[in-house]
């Protein structure tokens, strides 16, 4: 019996524990379709510098050059009471709004002026309506009129949330490639290159605003298993989700273009190739003889001429002797190979040495610069897309000449949408062409930037993916679908226009005229088509 | 030992009445009243259920504890054995078949209410507000578009163009009677309204209603309550109960929001969403 009670005993000790694990399985993986071509030295340099400024998914590091709201808020103390430290926070601190007094559980506030310059205090909770941090117990006292940072939660408070409702489609990585994935059509997005399809402002880096981030997190995107996460998340943590993914975009977009940058200086190849060059300048040499030899052969026997013979004995001989010699070159070209290639590498490793001692910062530099450039643009007013004019009514007339534009040379939706809009234009039976690498893709049919297979929407269906408000279809058709083969509308194209367009495609699931698939099942009272309206 | 089994079989009786009885002050129990009057009468069943085994478990607790602490009192007693007795098992038989044709038969007006059609009140069955879409994972919620006086038009089995969209937020009015269509768009679900006592499975191909009556403003939880997949618990949703104008007023913002071009002026929510 006792042994009995000890296993009960044991297991429940087991249970209350829980077998909690160290995590370690949490790194983020390299972008490896980028990283293939690079030499592995090189990758090595990205990976950690990646490591230095983005740090382990499990500690976090908050890159200031990045476009990303920390929560991080900088100010002087203004009062001091105990543990309670009343502050007035600098203008610039506004990015503080939407966070909790949670985000500021455990982390720290650095003092930057005053006896206590440099000394770190850790906070316990953050109180936005009073202004007051609450301290934990410290030898160092802050004094009224020193300044200080103090660091949000945000990025520790949004890895958390990302790891619970994101990472298993999204991956730790945002690369789209969690344990889920592969079960899902369309594929979860990867972020790393910083494109997202639904997004409600123009220009060419055609970033994500924020809020476009949180209409998909919050509404989800119909018709793909992306779900409506309000009102499951919280304001706040909406917030830290949407900062979270921003930083995982940024970090891959750094990391792509680093391995961008060094796929052309630093190939995997390079040494190889340089080793090489000599040996096939050789080969080229006794290729050249040897044809030279040959073309004397044909004259001799072509000639008929006994004065010229001896001159041409001559001119073979020593056709020969350059062989010969083209021949010796080449067996050393070929004996010093190795020799050169290790020297091409250590050539390379103290080239590499060189531009990360010099050319690196300034590299990051003007990465992370024109990333932020590119993410604030789409932020700034003026950025969002307002239609020049308002809706034109939905008449049948403006219908007839959305079908127009719809059928017409300029818009072309026929192309891919298909004579009856359900998705199956001619365009999707031809074999394209991958445009960075310059290959035929596999199997006919439209492809996404992740080289994913993609199909037009069937517009039948009513389903919307970006929105079914005509903001959206407008929105869509002036700019397109980021990272997919769907075009903005041509510039010819006046505002009236699109509207037209947008009125006929939300007539389309409603129009007569289009063939509906047959009711799948006849089940009493059940409306026929599959994946209804929603 | 002896003494031990005798108080451990004793202990556990005592236990499960001691917690059922301080459970409700503590919330343990029903999340809060029921929201409507059917869900009081179906936790009153519930509570009736609950009195019968209660005196049934005591009573059989009690026996056995009786024969236990007089088998450990003295060893001079031995127990008899016996091949069983017609009458007793007659009795044992019958009792509880009466007691469950009793409760088959008292039950049966509620039932009735909750799911059979002809029994729903009218003015929810004519006019459905809402059709709930279950999928992986989210509710989608499609009400009937408005008519020229801002009155909800009859809602279509299949979509019309000015119908109104909206994923996990159900709201009805209060203090009538109102019935959504339930589907599912992939697999089996389970709309859950734990504070209306109301579950019913979503099944593919099936457009299941459900009608209730809310007597109370609030916000409730909706949630899944059939494991539906890998993203089963984040299909939680929200019921908003609220008054009649509210409600109109929240349909008339849907209908703005829907049809924002742009230029038109949108709702409070619309202006948040750009």
């Amino acid at each position: 019996m006792s042994v009995r009670w000890q296993s009960l005993i044991v297991g429940l000790a087991c249970a209350l524990a829980g077998c909690g694990g160290d995590g370690s399985q949490m790194r983020f993986v390299e972008n490896s379709t980028l990283a293939k071509p690079v030499h592995r030295k090189a990758r090595v340099v990205v990976t950690k510098q990646l490591e230095e400024h983005f740090g382990t998914p499990l500690n976090s590091v908050a890159w200031l050059k990045l476009p990303v709201k920390y929560g991080r808020a900088e100010g002087k103390v203004t009062a001091i009471e105990d543990q309670t430290v009343t502050v007035e926070l600098n203008a610039e601190s506004a990015d503080l709004t939407g966070f909790d007094a949670a985000d500021f559980a455990g982390t720290e506030l650095l003092l930057t002026s005053g006896a206590n310059q440099g000394k770190t205090v850790t906070l316990v909770t953050f109180d936005g309506k009073k202004k007051t941090f609450e301290m934990a117990a410290s030898d160092v006292v802050p004094a009224v009129n020193d300044q200080f940072v103090a660091g949000g939660n945000v990025l520790r408070h949004g890895r958390k949330l990302y790891a619970r409702h994101c990472q298993h489609c999204h991956g730790i990585s945002g690369d789209g490639d969690g344990p889920t994935a592969k079960y899902l059509n369309p594929r979860p997005r990867d972020y790393r290159q910083g494109k997202f399809k639904f997004t409600s402002t123009a220009g060419p880096a055609g970033k994500a605003t924020r809020d476009d981030l949180r209409r998909i997190v919050g509404q989800g995107i119909p018709g793909t298993y992306m779900p409506a996460f309000v009102p499951m998340l919280k304001d706040g943590e909406m917030t830290a989700i949407i900062e979270y993914v921003r930083w995982l975009a940024l970090r891959g977009e750094v990391e792509w273009q680093l391995l961008g940058q060094f796929k052309e200086d630093y190939a995997a190849d390079r040494a190889k190739k340089e080793a090489k060059e000599p040996v096939d300048q050789a080969k080229s040499a006794v290729d050249q003889a040897k044809l030279a030899i040959k073309e004397i052969d044909e004259t001799i026997k072509a000639n008929t001429d006994e004065s010229k013979k001896a001159e041409l004995d001559g001119s073979k001989k020593e056709a020969k002797a350059a062989l010969a010699a083209a021949e010796k070159e080449l067996d050393k070209a070929k004996s010093q190979m190795s020799a050169k290639e290790t020297e091409a590498e250590k050539q390379l490793d103290t080239q590499l040495k060189e531009f990360e001692k010099a050319g690196l910062a300034e590299l990051l530099e003007e990465v992370t610069g024109d990333l932020a450039d590119k993410w604030n643009a789409v932020e700034e007013e003026g950025a969002l897309i307002i239609p020049e004019m308002a809706r034109v009514p939905d008449s049948a007339e403006s219908r007839k000449n959305g079908k127009e534009l719809f059928f017409g040379k300029v818009a072309n939706c026929v192309n891919c949408h298909g004579l009856a809009g359900k998705g199956n234009g001619a365009q999707t039976e031809e074999v394209g062409k991958n445009l960075r690498t310059g290959e035929l893709y596999p199997a006919p049919g439209l492809y996404d930037d992740w080289d994913q297979p993609i199909k037009p929407r069937d517009l039948t269906r009513g389903i919307y993916r970006g929105g079914r408000r005509p903001i959206d279809l407008y929105r869509r058709l002036t700019q397109g679908i980021k990272g997919t083969p769907m075009p903005g509308a041509p510039k010819t194209l006046k505002p009236e226009q699109i509207w037209d367009l947008v009125n006929y495609v939300l007539s389309i699931p409603f129009d007569p005229s289009t063939p509906k698939a047959a009711p799948a099942h006849s089940v009493v009272g059940q409306s026929g088509e599959k994946g209804h309206a929603n | 030992m002896r003494k031990f089994w005798c108080g451990f079989f004793i202990f556990w009786p005592i236990a499960a009445v001691v917690y059922s009885a301080v459970s409700p002050q503590f919330n343990w129990w029903f999340p809060g009243p029921s929201v409507t009057e059917l869900g009081q009468r179906i936790d009153n069943l519930f509570y009736l259920i609950l009195i019968i085994v209660t005196a049934v478990f005591i009573g059989t607790q009690v026996a056995l504890g009786y024969v236990l602490w007089r088998a450990s009192h003295s060893k001079a007693e031995r127990a008899w054995f016996t091949h069983g007795s017609h009458n007793l098992e007659v009795i044992w038989s019958v009792v509880p078949s009466v007691i469950l044709l009793f409760l088959a038969l008292y039950q049966m007006d509620v039932w009735a209410l909750f799911r059979v059609q002809s029994f729903f009140p009218k003015e929810a069955l004519n006019a459905p507000v809402a059709e709930v879409t279950a999928r992986q994972f989210e509710w989608r919620i499609r009400y009937p578009g408005l008519d020229e006086h801002g009155v909800p038009k009859k809602l279509h089995l299949k979509p019309q163009p000015d119908d109104l969209y909206t994923v996990n937020d159900l709201h009805v009015p209060i203090g009538r009677p109102v019935m959504i269509n339930l589907r599912s768009d992939d697999v089996q679900h389970s709309f859950f309204l734990p504070h209306l006592r109301i579950k019913q499975d979503a099944v593919p191909g099936q457009i299941i209603p459900i009608w209730f009556k809310p007597e109370r403003q609030g916000n409730f939880d909706l949630a899944c309550a059939e494991l539906c997949g890998w993203g089963h618990y984040k299909m939680r949703a929200q019921l908003i109960v609220e008054r009649e104008v509210e409600f109109q007023a929240y349909l008339q913002k849907l209908r703005a929001d829907q049809n924002y071009d742009g230029h038109a002026t949108p709702s409070a929510v619309a202006k948040k969403d750009e």
